[in-house]
């Protein structure tokens, strides 16, 4: 589903240029699962922003079910970024000013969604997340592994091809933490194509493919088949 | 989506209530100081608009090199009419400043201004008398009209709309005058009465020696004004030529049309400070609305901070930068309505005590034509300079950054907020240097030495002529009898913006244009002027009822004469004889310069001594005022009944009054954007503060004290401040150095009011930005980390 190919990305300030990504070669396949570690400043975040079309590297080519993305123009990008992606952040990144039902809302209504369809979409997946009672309140009323579940539950109600998940157990404790996970891979199962970043093996054990990243480069890559059931 | 982005905005205003309030509650204040002098401008501009012929109507004036005048004699009405088809109608009338009483069985007024005119001007000045603008009979019959205020006096039951008699002057007099009805002039015109006298023709004995009338003039569409011009001024020269007057001066004399237009803020015969007052009011409103739009920007950017999540958040949905900009410009425009609905209620408030102060008779419903187109514009030129940048700033966050929660808005923007807030600060410190020098020049008015004492002299109105010093003897004679009269005296004028006439006199051969004043005995010693040299006029001396004059140090110096006592001036037939020269005094206030004036007591080109002058011991004023009261009859038999009066020192103080208002606007301007630049200071202060609490909070914990953390804060705000200073006062000078200019007699420039609008606003900002600090700085630093 997605073809990477030598992907640079230089970061300048004033002194210093940062090789952020070094020439990253990389596939994923429809309905995988697939986890990017590596440590601090190694460039997996950059790789996620620029897999969601949130930032732009120097070159390369990034081609999504045969398109070249990179050529598109901003209007193009967030076109195809609230079609076919779906995002969950280390930090939830609600907006503070809205309801969970209403955040969850948000994606349906860029994608011009009619109200009534609107709706009912919000209400199932706000079932499946197991979130009913919290709908009408806002995020600073919710616990951090609630919050994460509506970002979730957010990121999924558009029903798109890829998630892009940024540490999303960063902020949470680890009862919280694997909640997220299991939600997640039971996403998988159903075929959605997750790319996650994250620290921990832990969480990188739900995975099926595993990417090692260290100063741009990948020097890893290794199948992941089982490990999960053994490490619960 | 409309709806979710309107929730936001309301929850966000919701949650930011005093920032926000700061932010609207500024833009209103502004908002409404605007439309009330957007109204009063209007008003002013739009004197006789009202006219249907409003375009073609023109004033005939005579530029005299010295001088421009509005005088013109009344023969050229006529001549203009018979030469020029392409003017449709010729008017003329003339002021009868004479006041004189009407008396009818239910009561008496007394009648000043009475605007004599011919059936033309009525008609192009649109005038609608009761009953209709009728053509009067004949020559000689005029037809009168009084105000609605004398027709309720005078006949406070008259119900139908025929002619009544009443009595012109005192009863003894027994001369009566039918009056046909009620007029209302139309307080928005420059044509002001409190009465009319319509005829079909003026001064038919009177030549072109008499230039005493206005001439007005209604042009057919699409004349060539230039060529009129030139076509009236031949005609005046030939008819002056044909009655051989002025022979001399003739080449030095030019007519010119002005226009209605012109006529109330900027006549060709006149100056043009009150066109200047207005349109530094509007400058003035103005920037008290930029002041506004910056504070606006700033806090929108300062904030940015807040909504940074939102627009990542946003832009990873689906969302892209026009969109954005879409909704952080549209959020901005409702919060600039918001701020519009308040200033409208605002300015309805305020409406009365500005009325008040200006007298004019503003509202918003009279307004509402202009205001129907004005209002939708300025809002979204408001909403345009308010919040495109900041729309621009918001929309523009790159999600990468921002989402990953530890983002700083701001950084890269800050130069620009600096900037606009020290823009913002100049303002308030021109503005405050401003009241000061206002102030200074305003009690220098009230302070400084006049040249002569107004204190406590009675000018007493009066109908009777006193154009002989002998007849005036008898009047003085009875006066000096009451006790505390310490000398009487009579005139053409007083000193209190009066105008007096105008003539060529002679000395050595050189001919000059002088005021002249007519005068009795004892009019330099009741008003207290200074004699420079020679003597005043006395009874001791047989000719000075003849052929003595006194002249001014100015027109002394117009002459260029070192030692003028003994000398001969020439003027209106007359060798008169210098015998003294009085010390300037500034009988006209102090934006004018004294003129070169001339003082006889006979002048048979003068104006009627109708100004009775006395100059009374302060302990025994009431005294005084009684006993004129009881014998005023007696003493003056021919004025009439009653006894009226002015103090000098009131009239004079009243060529003060548009300097007293001016300060008030400026420092009602003043204080408000004073205050909406603290304001906008404060909600800075706030945020850059709450912006700034992980870092004090580190300080702290790494041994800053209070007092140190309280400098930090205030220094950066002090530099801009310091700079706004630096940038501002070369604008203060100029500005003030050209009100100033328009005085004659000012004070001068000093350092004080610079150096006190710095310490001012330096101190205004201390005092913000500190009770901000403040609080900050008292924060547990172990809280504010562990949140962080």
């Amino acid at each position: 589903m997605i073809r990477i190919e030598n992907l640079e990305k230089v970061y300048k300030t004033e002194e210093i240029e940062t090789t952020a990504l070094n020439g990253i070669n990389l596939q994923v396949k429809e309905g995988e699962f697939v986890s990017i570690m590596g440590p601090s400043g190694c460039g997996k975040s950059t790789l996620l922003n620029v897999m969601g079309l949130l930032d732009k590297p120097e070159s390369g080519s990034y081609k999504f079910m045969d398109t070249e993305l990179l050529k598109l123009n901003d209007r193009e990008r967030s076109n195809f970024r609230k079609a076919n992606m779906g995002f969950v952040f280390q930090n939830f990144n609600l907006i503070d000013e809205l309801t969970v039902f209403e955040n969850i809302e948000l994606p349906l209504i860029y994608n011009k969604v009619p109200a009534a369809t609107r709706k009912a979409m919000v209400n199932e997946i706000i079932q499946r997340m197991n979130i009913v009672n919290r709908s009408g309140h806002f995020p600073q009323q919710l616990s951090g592994g609630q919050q994460q579940r509506v970002a979730v539950a957010r990121a999924l109600v558009t029903k798109p091809k890829l998630v892009l998940a940024d540490e999303p157990t960063g902020n949470l404790d680890s009862s919280h933490g694997n909640e997220v996970m299991e939600l997640l891979c039971e996403l998988n199962e159903q075929g959605t194509t997750i790319v996650m970043v994250t620290h921990s093996s832990h969480d990188a054990g739900f995975s099926n493919r595993i990417i090692n990243l260290k100063d741009g480069h990948v020097i890893s890559e290794k199948i992941n088949k089982g490990i999960t059931e053994e490490l619960i | 989506m409309f709806k979710l982005n309107l929730k936001i905005a309301l929850r966000n205003l919701k949650r930011n209530f005093v920032i926000s309030m700061i932010n609207i509650g500024g833009l209103s204040i502004a908002l409404a100081a605007f439309i009330l002098i957007v109204l009063y401008v209007n008003y002013e501009t739009s004197y006789d608009k009202h006219n249907p012929n409003y375009e073609n109507i023109y004033i005939v004036g005579r530029d005299l090199k010295d001088f421009k005048t509005n005088f013109t004699p009344p023969p050229l009405a006529e001549i203009i009419e018979q030469n020029c088809p392409e003017v449709a109608l010729v008017g003329k009338m003339t002021p009868s400043n004479l006041e004189f009483p009407l008396i009818s069985d239910a009561g008496r007024i007394y009648i000043k201004n009475t605007m004599v005119m011919n059936f033309n001007a009525a008609k192009i000045f649109d005038l609608h008398p009761q009953g209709g603008l009728k053509q009067p009979q004949g020559e000689i019959e005029r037809l009168y009209y009084l105000n609605e205020a004398s027709m309720r006096t005078l006949f406070p039951n008259k119900k139908d709309s025929m002619p009544e008699l009443v009595l012109m002057g005192g009863k003894t007099l027994g001369l009566t005058a039918p009056i046909q009805g009620k007029i209302v002039p139309n307080p928005h015109s420059n044509l002001q009465f409190d009465g009319v006298a319509i005829g079909n023709n003026l001064g038919v004995a009177e030549g072109f020696g008499f230039p005493n009338y206005y001439t007005y003039i209604q042009v057919k569409p699409g004349t060539d004004i230039k060529a009129l011009e030139a076509k009236i001024d031949r005609l005046m020269k030939a008819g002056m030529i044909k009655e051989k007057i002025d022979m001399g001066s003739l080449k030095n004399e030019r007519v010119f049309l002005d226009p209605l237009a012109n006529l109330h803020l900027k006549p060709q015969a006149g100056n043009d400070t009150n066109y200047k007052v207005v349109m530094a009011l509007f400058i003035l409103s103005m920037l008290i609305v930029v002041i506004a739009c910056i504070n606006f920007t700033n806090l929108t950017i300062a904030q940015a901070n807040k909504r940074a999540k939102e627009v990542g958040i946003k832009k990873v949905l689906g969302s892209y930068r026009q969109l954005l900009t879409m909704q952080f410009i549209t959020e901005i425009l409702i919060q600039c309505v918001l701020s519009m609905l308040l200033a409208l209620m605002l300015a309805e408030l305020f409406m009365p005590t500005f009325n008040n102060l200006f007298e004019v008779p503003l509202s918003l419903a009279a307004g509402a034509e202009e205001l129907y187109w004005m209002l939708p514009l300025i809002l979204l030129i408001v909403t345009f300079i308010a919040g495109v940048y900041p729309a621009l700033i918001l929309s523009g966050f790159k999600p990468a950054l921002v989402l990953k929660g530890n983002f700083e808005a701001g950084l890269q923007t800050s130069w620009i907020r600096k900037g606009l807030l020290v823009v913002q600060f100049s303002i308030a410190v021109i503005f405050i240097a401003g009241i000061l020098i206002v102030n200074r020049q305003v009690e220098y008015l009230h302070t400084e030495d006049t040249g002569f004492e107004a204190n406590q002299v009675l000018v007493i109105k009066n109908q009777m002529m006193y154009n002989k010093p002998e007849v005036f003897a008898t009047f003085r004679d009875k006066v000096m009898k009451i006790n505390g009269v310490k000398s009487a005296t009579v005139a053409n004028v007083v000193p209190g913006g009066e105008q007096t006439g105008s003539n060529g006199y002679t000395v050595e051969g050189r001919e000059a244009l002088l005021d002249f004043i007519d005068v009795d005995y004892d009019y330099f010693e009741t008003l207290g002027i200074k004699l420079k040299s020679g003597r005043t006029f006395s009874k001791e001396f047989k000719s000075d009822t003849l052929n003595a004059a006194i002249i001014n140090e100015t027109a002394a110096a117009k002459y260029g004469l070192l030692d003028p006592v003994g000398k001969t001036i020439r003027g209106c037939n007359i060798d008169y004889k210098i015998i003294g020269v009085i010390k300037d005094f500034k009988s006209q206030g102090f934006e004018a310069a004294v003129q070169p004036t001339i003082y006889a007591m006979k002048n048979p080109c003068g104006n009627p001594r109708l100004s009775i002058m006395l100059k009374v011991d302060a302990a025994q004023m009431s005294a005084v005022l009684a006993a004129l009261k009881a014998q005023w009859s007696g003493i003056n038999r021919l004025d009439g009944e009653d006894f009226r009066y002015d103090f000098l020192d009131d009239l004079y103080g009243r060529l003060f009054k548009k300097q007293e208002q001016l300060k008030a606007v400026f420092f009602t301007a003043s204080m408000l954007t004073v205050f909406i630049a603290v304001l906008g200071l404060f909600a800075f202060a706030k945020i850059m503060t709450s912006n700034r609490r992980k870092e004090i909070a580190v300080r702290k914990v790494l041994g800053a004290s209070d007092f140190q953390v309280l400098k930090l804060l205030n220094s950066s705000f002090l530099w801009m401040l310091l700079i706004a200073n630096v940038l501002a006062w070369p604008l203060v000078y100029l500005l003030a150095r050209t009100w100033l200019d328009t005085f004659a007699y000012r004070v001068e420039l000093s350092v004080v009011p610079f150096a006190l609008a710095g310490v001012i606003s330096l101190l205004l900002a201390v005092i913000t930005v500190s009770l901000q600090a403040t609080k900050a700085v008292q924060a547990n630093p172990a809280a504010v980390l562990k949140h962080e």
